[in-house]
């Protein structure tokens, strides 16, 4: 394995849902302390860099426009500047990078910025997407704002923020985020603050045990217990025979075709029918999928593969038929050859 | 394709005729869609419209059903991520 590569983390969240107040605390944690962090604002006048308290093992790019819609190429390059920097000692040597997002952006685009671009590719590795959710006003800002509801089902993990002016949360907050993304473990900070371990510890790879954690990273044990939204919808696909590689390759290529914008994410393990003794990892955010990692262990005994889908109403009878008549017509195929 | 209609958010019925065709009615177009067992390379023939297309895969018979009737229609292409999932 590559032993420099940096794993990258988006921080997102809605509008004053304490994005900052937690990224104040996390840098002045000695664990936090080899991270850069790119704060991204929205409006002419950027303020949240002014409320964190960076230490000088941290360095801040402030951004105004957003993201997601804007400034995607000023992300990418913002990040090829900091690992020049980083491989010229021009800087701290940062092991950790965290995006905050302004409050009104959606991480999906800044996903496949991250995943495609040629001018950071092989330095990064995804680390996961922690969403903060204001436990004050989150039912209301879900239901009212579609953009909030993408931060939260799209998460690896989901932050609760603002108890201590609140109380617990209310259980109509935590029914809402179940039905919106029963994958992601739900943490509380306290008054923003929160263990960095636990918060970034989000992605396939962990590059601290330098081990692969797929249970934990597909999060399918929570999301068999998913209630559905009316928009978005979490679900998986279950097969216990092997699935042939070309049905496999069709079937994603077919849902990338037709809802491409509407497959918010997906993760999964597939056992290969051309590949009995290894599994593959498969990920993809909207029409943009990693290409399959391959593993010698199955995380237990069960061979089945188990693909979770996240989407914006997909019908899952829909990607149930889709994959049937696939492999039905790769079977067909392969009998009359 | 009852379900692909639902999913795309596409009005029309689907049927299933005598000639085993399967036939979308109540959409923008009238589509039929036969299969082709005898071709082996050409499984599917779609008709739109009365103009008849080969189709080579149930894959390619949704994307001609769905540029038929999907006016908002604009595929997406698969793109390979570049940055691994994890570490090489």
């Amino acid at each position: 394995m590559q032993a420099d590569v940096i794993p990258i983390s988006i921080l997102t969240g809605f509008l004053g849902s304490g994005k900052t107040t937690i990224l104040g605390h996390l840098l002045r944690q000695s664990g936090f302390s080899h991270t850069a962090v790119i704060i991204n604002e929205f409006g002419e006048v950027g303020l949240d860099h002014e409320l964190v308290e960076a230490s000088e093992d941290s360095f801040i790019e402030l951004k105004t426009g957003c993201l997601c819609c804007k400034i995607r190429t000023d992300l990418a390059l913002t990040l090829q500047d900091m690992l020049q920097r980083r491989d010229a000692g021009k800087c701290s040597p940062f092991d950790r990078i965290v995006i905050e997002t302004s409050g009104l952006a959606d991480p999906a685009p800044i996903l496949q910025t991250l995943m495609t671009d040629t001018s950071i590719a092989g330095r990064l590795v995804l680390g996961g997407v922690v969403t903060t959710v204001d436990t004050v006003t989150g039912v209301s800002t879900l239901q009212r704002e579609d953009i909030s509801q993408k931060q939260v089902a799209i998460a690896d993990k989901i932050v609760l923020t603002k108890l201590d002016l609140n109380g617990p949360a209310q259980p109509a907050l935590l029914r809402r985020l179940a039905e919106l993304n029963a994958g992601a473990p739900v943490l509380s900070a306290d008054r923003g603050k929160i263990d960095s371990q636990c918060l970034f510890s989000a992605g396939l790879y962990d590059p601290h045990a330098r081990s692969l954690d797929v249970n934990s990273w597909l999060g399918e044990e929570r999301h068999s217990h998913a209630r559905h939204d009316a928009d978005i919808q979490t679900y998986t696909l279950v097969r216990r025979e092997p699935i042939r590689a070309v049905t496999l390759t069709l079937f994603l290529e077919t849902l990338a075709e037709h809802c491409g914008a509407d497959l918010l994410r997906l993760k999964g393990i597939v056992n290969v029918a051309e590949s009995p003794d290894r599994l593959a990892v498969i990920h993809g955010v909207q029409h943009v999928f990693h290409a399959p990692v391959w593993l010698k262990r199955w995380p237990s005994n069960d061979r089945s593969s188990r693909i979770v889908f996240i989407t914006r109403r997909v019908p899952q009878r829909w990607v149930e038929a889709l994959f049937e008549a696939i492999a039905a017509e790769v079977a067909d195929v392969s009998v009359g050859c | 394709m009852v379900q692909s209609l639902a999913a795309w958010r596409v009005a029309g019925a689907v049927e299933r005729s005598r000639d085993g065709a399967i036939v979308i009615r109540g959409a923008r177009k009238d589509i039929r869609i036969h299969p082709a067992p005898s071709d082996p390379m050409f499984r599917w023939t779609v008709t739109i419209d009365g103009r008849k297309r080969r189709a080579i895969s149930l894959v390619a018979v949704l994307r001609q059903v769905r540029e038929a009737l999907d006016p908002r229609y604009a595929a997406n292409r698969v793109r390979v991520a570049l940055t691994a999932l994890v570490p090489y």
